[in-house]
């Protein structure tokens, strides 16, 4: 029996057409095309990114600097080694109106040869030079909108950076090196960086930080700079950026979201699968005499399989190729949408990675959610052309298909490991929604075993409505497991997004202002610190200050190799604060000892418990940081207790107080006092100590949430392409319901039955079915949104009954609205027409 | 061609049973049946409904399997051959016609009767295909889908796609039961018209008793057993006018009463 007579006679099956597998193809296609979406807008970004490299980093290379400015070295080497040169100078600082109005700004202060690339966009339109020369005498100035709209300023005003005052030219509507603005502290303003001279704003000990972007000279490659430079300033703890990745971290959380959002479309499809199974089961179902005749006519077991294999092989292809189209055509359709959303270039076009990626998704998928059925075709009896009893073919398939459906799980798992890049997600991911599936499984199993004991229960006798819902949700036909499985799974990915939402924003908003402090307070200069805090001390209102010296530095190697040669970790990416203490004060040390507090012997550091976990780290290990070009080694003496979410002040590093003797720093001060006095608080230390940065910390975690809420509204627009795939998987049961209900309908009205009587019934199971999904997939949320925050996040959970409420109600009403959607045929038929027609 | 009828026997039972597994327990369905067949002989099995006649046929085309006892066909044991086996079994040996006729819905009339071919591997399946539906008079609905025909022509199709292989067993589970009287009569003229040409042994379930009378046998059952058996020969001898003058007449072009009655 060849293949080549299987596919003829799989061809002539599907004559019959494609009404049969609207919901086969419909689910296969959402799911696909989501995922394809997701993953055609990330590569878009990604490859925006690096066609836009040069420009975002305002040159062909970077270098960056932590509180100093290039020495002369360092200048001489630029100059011979680069065609060009920009110096770039950012730190925070408060900007002071004459008013008295002051707000956090993002200062940055360039040369005149900024922009090396691209030009920046200012309103009233002009160009940088004339933004930087000012006006009567003042240096000038350009800020972002928001802030001068906070400042209520407008252009042609003055205002204050520490002791220098600035006019305002312009406000600056486009830094071409800048995409990241909304990400930092404080809305931009952009200055000459020679006019800072007096501003006492920049000096040792400062945070500011400097970078330098250089253009190539002809003919040399990023790789030969950066040789040059590693060579030339092996120790000058000098970080490198370069066009070829200009936006790590923008590049790095896109990748990652991308990745997630991937997850979240996985789920999606696995509801498709859920549809996909039972339209096949369907199908397959009807297929019974087709199959049988087959049998009878001498086609083996393995033929059987052959011929409907090719068929929904045939049908995946035909669903897959559907969800590209959707998903690459839906991006491509909306992409000047997107780009308006996102603050990052887009280069919309055909990328065939994601594409494969997705339909990988969609086959491996359709093959997990189809051998089952697929593979019980062959056990189909020749008998069951003449008789019912008996031919229920075995409730499971052969060895060699559970083989087979667990290669494909395998493959699907392991895909999903591979292409995400995160695998402890995807895994996590893969077993939430086979948990998920387990879950509802049993619960739909449950609803109807329980359905069918009330059904016939005395209880429910003379409520004949209801009686009728029972039985109807008890029968197996009525498809109670398909509507569970989809509908539920649909919404546990909702419920565990609404309740991790819910969790964070609580978390942001009602618990961080009851122990953080009201401001942190940067850059107070040693000299000024006894009168900060004096002054702080003297004022009605202020409950609590807590100071500590700052310096910034970054981990260049641990026990002596480079931290290149370290897994990622956020504790070696970029510089870190660190500060010194004698005395261990409050801080609970977990492992070791804390130094004597008149210790003066090698350095000693005390480091963060769970970073040193983390990272691999043991008491007697060495620590080397690069703090303004000095190296400082240190040894860990213990770890200690670190919780950000105090909301106080938490270095990674503590070194013991001989450690950096003499290095230039700053302290920084964490103020907790009243409401009503912080504006008070703020004015007299502005006036007293200009220098002196406030970040007002309700503000910021405000800003927090508001990029959190994006994230989260992300993650709902997947989490609905879930929905909406449940909601056809709904409609496929329901439509597959109808002529049963059109015949229970006829007979119902014979008996007496008023359509009233018949529609509560039919509303009543819906509801009945939505309600079981809802509240598993609340269960199941819960218990996901819980491992995501308790052990991912490291937060507390509580259960959020609002979004929770909400899940079962819309639960309901989908059910509802697919169930009684089919609910006008069977109410408008007319009994004689449809039980002659069933003699 | 007449009929050739030798000792050999085709289709041995020796005290076959089935029992079914229902949704309420087991079903016992037949009980101890035991029977011999003969090459060329036609054995018309009869009895009330729920009698096990239909059961009885499906046990003989390995269709089902008994619980215990024996079923040989053309010297193979049927009951020691998986579902595989017994279709490869049946696709060269036996053909089998239904009262429903099912034929299948996606398929022409050509296709139809192709199948069986087909699945056998013969490369000339649908030159095959073409002449037997000629042979059933069906020459001109050869790319007519099962709905576009009438019950009649689907039947005739079917009993073409049942001869198509040459089987040596023909079975029948009521072939006639949903075609009115001239349908019915037609199929019938065909059925032991194939039967005739092929050399084929027949057997059939039918409800009517003047169709039973056509066969050299009739083998009658009640609840699951054989009660008994009755050589048609003897009864239309003595009510020649039930059947004989019905029969013989449009079946001049096959003659077949020679084999039957010697």
């Amino acid at each position: 029996m060849s293949l080549a007579t299987s596919a003829r006679l799989a061809r002539r099956e599907l004559r019959g057409g494609l009404a049969g597998f609207r919901i086969f193809l419909l689910c296969l296609a959402l799911g696909v095309g989501a995922i394809a979406a997701v993953g055609t807008v990330r590569a878009a970004i990604e490859s925006g990114l690096a066609r836009e490299g040069r420009a975002l980093l305002g040159g062909d290379a970077e270098l960056r600097l932590t509180y100093r400015f290039a020495d002369e070295s360092e200048r001489a080497w630029m100059a011979s080694e680069a065609t060009a040169m920009a110096e770039v100078v950012e730190f925070r600082s408060m900007a002071v109106t004459g008013a008295g109005e002051r707000a956090l700004t993002q200062v940055k202060a360039v040369d005149g040869a900024w922009p090396l690339i691209g030009t920046a966009t200012f309103e009233p339109a002009m160009n940088i030079a004339t933004v930087l020369a000012g006006r009567g005498g003042l240096p000038g100035a350009a800020m972002d909108p928001v802030l001068i709209d906070r400042l209520e300023l407008s252009v042609g005003d003055t205002f204050r950076l520490g002791r220098q005052d600035f006019a305002l030219m312009a406000a600056v509507l486009r830094e071409p090196d800048s995409i990241g603005t909304s990400f930092g502290l404080g809305p931009r303003t952009l200055v000459a960086a020679a006019a800072l001279e007096n501003s006492g704003l920049i000096g040792p000990g400062t945070l500011f930080d400097t970078s330098y972007r250089l253009t190539l000279r002809e003919g040399d490659t990023l790789q030969q700079l950066r040789q040059s430079l590693n060579t030339a300033f092996p120790d000058a703890g000098i970080r490198w950026r370069d066009s070829s990745s200009a936006e790590p971290n923008i590049a790095r959380f896109v990748d990652r979201l991308g990745a997630f959002l991937v997850l979240v479309g996985l789920a999606g499809l696995a509801v498709g699968g859920v549809g996909v199974s039972a339209a096949v089961r369907s199908y397959l179902d009807a297929k019974t005499p087709v199959i049988a005749t087959l049998k009878t006519l001498g086609a083996e077991g393995r033929t059987i399989f052959t011929i409907y294999f090719l068929q929904i092989g045939i049908l995946t292809v035909l669903g897959v190729v559907a969800g590209l189209v959707l998903g690459a055509g839906a991006v491509a359709l909306a992409a000047p949408l997107v780009q308006a959303q996102v603050p990052v270039p887009m280069a919309v076009g055909f990328y065939p990675g994601p594409l494969l990626e997705a339909a990988v998704y969609g086959v491996l998928t359709a093959l997990v959610f189809t051998l089952w059925p697929l593979a019980r075709v062959q056990d189909v009896r020749a008998a069951a052309l003449y008789r019912g009893i008996g031919t229920e073919s075995r409730a499971w398939p052969r060895a060699w298909a559970l083989v087979w459906l667990a290669l494909a799980l395998s493959a699907l798992i392991g895909a999903s490991v591979w292409f995400s890049g995160i695998w402890m997600l995807a895994l996590g991911t893969a077993g939430g929604i086979a948990g998920s599936l387990v879950l509802l499984f049993g619960a739909a199993l449950g609803v109807r075993a329980l359905a069918r004991r009330l059904a016939r229960s005395r209880m429910l006798r003379g409520r004949t409505a209801l009686r009728l819902a029972m039985g109807a949700v008890g029968n197996p036909r009525e498809g109670a497991v398909a509507v569970v499985l989809s509908l539920g799974l649909g919404l546990t990915v909702l419920a565990t997004v609404g309740q991790i939402d819910a969790n964070l924003r609580a978390a942001i908003s009602t618990q961080l202002p009851d122990r953080a402090p009201s401001f942190f307070f940067l850059d107070i200069q040693p000299a000024q610190i006894d009168a900060f805090t004096a002054q702080l001390r003297a004022t009605d209102g202020v409950n609590d200050i807590d100071t500590a010296p700052q310096l910034r530095g970054v981990i260049t190697r641990i026990n002596g190799r480079s931290t290149s040669e370290f897994p990622e970790h956020w504790v070696l990416h970029g510089d870190r604060g660190l500060t010194y203490a004698a005395e261990q004060g409050s801080v609970t040390v977990t492992e070791g000892d804390w130094w004597p507090a008149d210790y003066d012997g090698p350095p000693l550091v005390s480091f963060g418990a769970d970073e040193g976990r983390e990272l691999g780290l043991s008491l007697g290990d060495t620590i080397t940081v690069n703090v303004l070009g000095r190296e400082v080694t240190g040894t860990i003496a213990n770890f200690r207790e670190l919780d950000f979410r105090s909301g106080g002040i938490g270095f990674v590093m503590t070194f013991s107080p001989n450690a950096f003797s003499g290095a230039p720093h700053t302290f920084i001060a964490t103020v907790n006092a009243d409401r009503n006095v912080e504006g008070a608080v703020l004015r007299a230390l502005g006036e007293a100590f200009p220098n002196v940065t406030a970040i007002p910390i309700r503000e910021t975690a405000q800003r927090f949430a508001e990029a959190l809420s994006t994230l989260a509204a992300a993650t709902s627009m997947a989490a609905l392409a879930t929905l909406a795939t449940g909601f056809v998987v709904l409609i496929g049961a329901a439509a597959a319901g109808e002529r049963a209900r059109i015949f229970e309908a006829a007979v119902l009205k014979t008996l007496g039955a008023t359509r009233g009587q018949i529609l509560a019934s039919f509303a009543l199971r819906s509801a009945l079915m939505g309600a079981a999904a809802g509240l598993v997939a609340i269960g199941a949320g819960a218990v996901s949104a819980w491992a995501v925050l308790t052990q991912v996040m490291d937060l507390s959970y509580r259960f959020e009954p609002v979004s929770a409420l909400l899940i079962v109600a819309g639960g309901v009403l989908a059910v509802l609205l697919a169930g009684l959607g089919f609910a006008a045929r069977p109410l408008a038929a007319r009994p004689a027409g449809v039980l002659r027609a069933q003699e | 061609m007449n009929a050739p009828v030798s000792s050999l026997p085709v289709l041995t039972l020796e005290n076959a049973c089935l029992t079914l597994q229902g949704n309420a327990g087991p079903v016992d369905i037949l009980h101890g049946i035991s029977l011999e067949i003969e090459q060329g002989q036609s054995v018309g099995l009869v009895g009330p409904s729920g009698s096990g006649k239909s059961s009885l046929l499906m046990l003989l085309g390995g269709l089902e399997q008994a619980t215990s006892g024996s079923v040989v066909a053309l010297g193979q044991d049927l009951t020691a051959m998986n579902e595989d086996a017994l279709a490869r079994f049946r696709r060269n040996k036996m053909g089998v016609v239904f009262q429903s006729f099912h034929l299948i819905p996606t398929m022409t009339a050509l296709e139809n009767v192709a199948t069986p071919l087909e699945l056998a591997g013969h490369a000339d399946a649908f030159k095959r295909a073409e002449e037997e539906l000629r042979a059933v008079g069906l020459g001109a609905r050869m790319h007519h889908y099962p709905a576009q025909m009438s019950g009649g022509e689907q039947q005739r199709v079917a009993l073409a796609r049942a001869a198509a292989p040459r089987p040596a067993i023909l079975l029948a589970d009521e072939p006639t039961g949903n075609l009115d009287g001239v349908n019915g009569q037609a199929i019938m003229d065909l059925l032991f018209g194939l039967r005739d040409r092929h050399g084929a042994t027949l057997v059939l379930v039918t409800h009517a008793p003047e169709l039973a009378v056509l066969c050299d046998r009739i083998v009658h059952l009640r609840d699951g057993r054989i009660e008994g058996e009755t050589n048609p020969a003897e009864t239309r001898d003595a009510e020649p006018r039930v059947s004989a003058p019905r029969v013989s007449a449009p079946r001049d072009s096959a003659p077949r009463d020679s084999g039957a009655v010697a």
